[in-house]
């Protein structure tokens, strides 16, 4: 079963989105803080991170320029979520060195196939999502 | 003793004496008869002795001296006293016309003659007249004094009143008497006695003749808080000698005034801070709890379909329609409150119209098929690319299909875009047309404006917020287009979107993208990779901008006598907008400058798409090589390093093909190595290399076709290496890609392609040699002078 880790610091949008992915049949761990992300990403080898970007402590800019830069991380792929379809935190997300990025509301199809396209699934059938928007 | 000869020999001295003095003087017996008179007087009144001497004073000439004050003065002065002097008397004489003279007369007793009566006259008529003329002028000059509604003071050198004009003593409320031959200092006990004027007259006066808008602040006792700005001049003023005039323009009023403006102007900045700033907080705000409401409600949703709930299903979807359409509503208000307040920017990116389109038509689908329409896209074969802000053109295109979709029951919908040329420029042409209920000409009119939608009914019947139109016109006509509109009741409407295939940031180019510079970030600047844009008619003026005075002169100087016309700014912002203004043919800018130093400059130079072909000449006496050298770089990345923007580089420099070889110049092994990772998995052959002179030897063996290139090296920096590399006759066309650890956002990315002409170090130059290097590069750049030098 492939992991995500989920790196976000508000309570409803990491419960919403760590179940609405474990029904896609994710292993979700979760992160509150750049520091605990950070922490986790060494610590649990995730397949994949979820970094919102606003974070306290360690912002998801700074975390994932930080994975980026250490040789057990490095390969880890990030999607930033930002707060608002600002093309400059997008931006930013990519020069911090993300692989990907969405925007906050998440629309899940479209995440669902953001994610297949950097962990791609061998054994199991496409779930649900596709990549419809 | 013979004496007879003695008096006579005395007599002809005393006559020689008389005949000598210029004055004219009668001289007359006690009985107003002439005696005799000197030549004076016969050649002044044009008369012989024969007819003078022996006659009655009063018929000399014809009666000409039978003047009343001239009797008064014989028959009643004379007779009581023996001497009178400087007696005016003025009359016309019928051939020597008007005379002012002064008589002066003595009562004398010579020898053994009667006692006579000397009269000299002295002809004062002419100093009269320059008298009265000068107390002409001086009147003259008083009413001008007066007429001024300055209070003027005029002070002798010892700092005493000589006078004030009327609008002194109105504005001080004293009066001349109080005024007049007093020092300044006890004018309105002692009012006038303020430090910074004892300054200004004693210690600045004294040295030079003038001084302008000497700032005087001062509460006087009478009239109150007053700000004065003093000007002088010092003159010299004929009999007064020096003089000091002394004008005082109250500018208490304008201070106030530019005060109130300054802080109004301040107040409204802060408000429109404010209000940005809780814009922001309230997009925040409104959006989290909204993105749980939907979040929540599609896990609900999607909960239920798994159980089979449908009738739950169904309820939760239209709380997840509604809370989507009110999260849309928000983001509407947002981007209006956004765009009323100037904070709209663009984001121009090239994208892929099919792409785009694909996209509008696929999130459009359900929504199309829910009122039993066919959705038709025709799409130019050549549509290609455009450059605009992706996300206004699809945002605008969306709103357009909606609305059509909205508005349409069983009828289709067409999706027409294509290229058109108009006015020799391209434009990008949407239209969407419905079979749908159409508009009449009165509703096409209201159509457009902020929350109308055509009809107050159609709120209610079709749902919408009545801002999508709105928003999709100031979307389009932010990028230089508009949307229009044609329409007939019953048949349907066609909506078209005129955007210019290449969307200019009007905005950003005028404000120059200075606030958001950070002002550490590494520039790397190139003089290869000009774009194409079409450059206005230039005018012919080198600008000159630095903020050293003497700086400028030189340059203005050595610039006009080598033939160019030189126009100079003293600081960035003017420089700007002065290059705006002139379009000149080349630029010289100094970098170091307060305020906005000359790369803030460049980098808003270069970010204007009228001002960015223009060749800039930068002078640095700045030792910063990051900063300053050109370097000829193709592109640039930035560490870490994105792997796609890596793979876009190697398909931008052919490199994509397998077997690629590929130099690497770095000297951190860690970069090098991941680095090099990336590259061999898009199947290039990578040779590394810790600094630049490494670099250089491996190139000897091995031509690459890119070059990767870190900057800051130990022995030999990436700057040396580009130069040896440029230098070289087969490597200079070799492609440098520079690796950078600055972060540069994607909007910086853009401006820095490439555009110094020459980077010309002031340190350790002579200026014979800077000039000559100025020359130089005017020269390369083909700058027209205007007379030969």
């Amino acid at each position: 079963m492939p992991r995500i880790l989920l790196v976000e610091d508000n309570e409803m949008n990491r419960d919403m989105l760590s179940r609405r992915l474990q029904r896609r049949g994710y292993e979700v761990i979760i992160a509150v803080d750049g520091q605990e992300g950070l922490a986790m990403a060494q610590s649990e080898s995730p397949d994949l991170i979820l970094m919102d970007m606003s974070l306290p402590l360690i912002d998801g800019w700074e975390a994932t320029r930080t994975l980026k830069g250490a040789v057990e991380t490095k390969d880890i792929p990030v999607i930033a979520l930002t707060a608002h379809a600002m093309s400059t935190d997008r931006d930013k997300a990519l020069e911090a060195g993300c692989d990907d990025y969405d925007t906050k509301p998440i629309d899940l199809s479209r995440l669902l196939g953001k994610i297949e396209a950097l962990i791609p699934r061998q054994n199991e059938t496409a779930s649900g999502g596709g990549t419809s928007s | 003793m013979n004496q007879v000869p003695f008096v006579d020999d005395i007599e002809t001295y005393a006559q020689d004496i008389v005949d000598t003095v210029r004055e004219p003087l009668l001289m007359l017996d006690t009985n107003l008869r002439v005696q005799s008179a000197n030549r004076a007087f016969y050649e002044t009144f044009h008369v012989s002795a024969a007819e003078t001497e022996n006659q009655l004073i009063y018929q000399l000439g014809n009666g000409q001296w039978d003047i009343p004050d001239l009797r008064t003065l014989l028959e009643d002065v004379i007779p009581t006293s023996s001497v009178f002097n400087d007696y005016e008397l003025e009359h016309t004489f019928p051939i020597i016309g008007r005379r002012v003279m002064l008589l002066n007369g003595r009562k004398l007793r010579a020898g053994s003659h009667s006692a006579i009566i000397v009269v000299a006259m002295e002809d004062v008529t002419e100093r009269r007249q320059a008298e009265a003329d000068f107390r002409a002028i001086e009147t003259y000059a008083q009413d001008i004094v007066d007429t001024v509604r300055e209070p003027l003071l005029i002070l002798d050198t010892t700092l005493r009143v000589q006078s004030g004009n009327r609008a002194f003593y109105h504005t001080f409320r004293v009066s001349p008497e109080e005024t007049e031959n007093r020092l300044i200092y006890e004018l309105g006990n002692g009012q006038w006695d303020i430090p910074a004027l004892r300054t200004l007259l004693e210690d600045i006066v004294p040295k030079s003749s003038v001084f302008n808008d000497f700032e005087l602040v001062h509460d006087f006792p009478g009239v109150g808080r007053r700000v004065m700005l003093l000007n002088a001049r010092k003159l010299q003023a004929g009999h007064h000698g020096a003089l000091l005039v002394l004008a005082m323009e109250d500018v208490t009023e304008r201070r106030r005034v530019e005060e109130a403006v300054a802080k109004a102007k301040e107040a409204s900045e802060m408000a429109n801070r404010t209000k940005s700033l809780f814009l922001a907080n309230m997009s925040h705000e409104l959006r989290t709890p909204l993105n749980a409401i939907v979040g929540y409600s599609e896990m609900l949703q999607e909960e239920a379909i798994d159980r089979e709930l449908d009738s739950f299903s169904a309820d939760l979807e239209k709380i997840t329609l509604s809370g989507k359409q009110l999260l849309a509503l928000i983001n509407d208000i947002l981007d209006l409150s956004k765009i009323e307040a100037g904070k709209m920017e663009l984001y121009l990116e090239t994208f892929d119209l099919n792409a785009l389109i694909d996209e509008v038509a696929a999130t459009l689908g359900p929504m199309v098929e829910n009122n039993s329409n066919k959705l038709r896209i025709e799409r130019a074969t050549n549509l290609g690319g455009m450059r605009a802000d992706q996300v206004k053109v699809r945002q605008a295109l969306y709103n357009l299909l909606s609305n059509a979709a909205k508005f349409t029951h069983d009828g289709s919908i067409t999706l027409n875009a294509e290229r058109e040329m108009m006015d020799d420029v391209e434009w990008i042409v949407f239209r969407v047309t419905d079979t749908g209920i159409g508009l009449s000409p009165d509703k096409i009119v209201r159509l457009f404006q902020d929350f109308t939608q055509a009809d107050a009914s159609t709120t209610r019947k079709f749902g919408g917020t009545g801002l999508g139109l709105a928003l999709t016109r100031r979307f389009c006509q932010m990028m230089g287009g508009d949307v229009t509109v044609s329409s007939t009741p019953d048949k349907g409407s066609t909506f078209t979107i005129k955007l210019p295939a290449v969307v200019r940031d009007v905005k950003a180019e005028l404000t120059g993208d200075i606030a958001d510079d950070d002002g550490d970030s590494t520039h790397v600047v190139a003089g290869l990779d000009r774009s194409t844009d079409p450059v206005p008619e230039p005018s012919t003026c080198v600008l000159v901008i630095d903020d050293d005075p003497l700086q400028r002169d030189l340059m203005r100087r050595f610039l006009s006598k080598e033939g160019y016309c030189v126009r100079c700014a003293g600081s960035g912002e003017e420089g700007l907008r002065l290059a705006l203004e002139l379009l000149p043919i080349a630029i010289t800018l100094d970098v170091m400058m307060p305020d906005m130093d000359g790369w803030a400059v460049l980098k808003a130079l270069k970010n204007s798409a009228v001002l960015r072909e223009v060749p800039v000449i930068m002078l640095t006496m700045v030792d910063d090589p990051a900063r300053g050298h050109t370097l000829g770089a193709a592109d640039y990345v930035t560490k870490p390093v994105n792997r796609r923007r890596l793979s876009t580089i190697l398909k931008r420099y052919s490199c994509s093909t397998a077997d690629c070889p590929i130099l690497l110049v770095d000297d951190d092994s860690m970069i090098r190595a991941s680095l090099r990772k990336l590259l061999e998995k898009e199947g290039c052959r990578v040779t590394e290399a810790e600094n630049g002179e490494v670099g250089l030897a491996s190139m000897e063996t091995q031509r690459p076709s890119l070059i990767f290139l870190d900057l800051i090296m130990p022995v030999m920096d990436g700057f040396e290496f580009a130069q040896r590399v440029r230098r070289h006759p087969d490597w200079r066309t070799i492609p440098i890609v520079v690796v950078t650890a600055a972060e540069l956002t994607s909007a910086e990315r853009h401006r820095l392609n490439g555009y110094v002409e020459n980077i010309i170090h002031k340190e350790g130059h002579s200026k014979d040699k800077l000039l000559r290097q100025v020359r130089a590069a005017l020269d390369n750049n083909a700058v027209p002078r205007i007379f030969a030098a």
